[in-house]
């Protein structure tokens, strides 16, 4: 019971992101020498897309 | 592999793998719409995206979802899956 209150409480805090077990949606960009990248084309790999709010900013 | 991904230019993303000399490709997603699908942006104007990390398993399901700036979801939570 304590564990779920806690639980309920910490999730309250957290940002929506989608969830494991999710379909990962597909996606095709250009990197930074304009090639393009499609997710699917990576399909048997493991891939770790990392968010990051600007260019050249710390962190 | 590793994938950046922000709201920036080609050009500017250019400039940010050349200054650090990143290994990987960094990802421009000018209309936000790969953002949003990602829930790392709420709507095509939103100015930067959240720190979010995702790992996207071999058979393209999310395997793990990080917020980095949650202190429970630091990147060091990454490193044994790379």
């Amino acid at each position: 019971m304590l564990r779920h209150i806690l639980g309920e409480l910490f999730a309250k805090g957290r940002r929506p992101m989608l969830k494991p077990g999710d379909p990962a949606p597909e996606f095709e960009l250009q990197d930074h020498l304009g090639r393009l990248v499609r997710l699917s084309g990576l399909r048997g790999k493991r891939v770790v897309l990392w968010f990051y709010p600007k260019a050249d900013t710390p962190g | 592999m590793i994938l950046g991904i922000s709201f920036d230019s080609v050009e500017e993303n250019r400039a940010f793998a050349e200054k650090f000399g990143y290994p990987f490709p960094l990802l421009s997603d000018p209309d936000r719409k790969v953002g949003i699908a990602y829930k790392a942006a709420e709507g095509p104007k939103e100015r930067y995206a959240k720190r979010f990390t995702y790992v996207i398993g071999p058979d393209g399901k999310i395997e793990q979802a990080i917020d980095t700036k949650d202190p429970a979801g630091q990147a060091s939570a990454l490193l044994p899956t790379l």
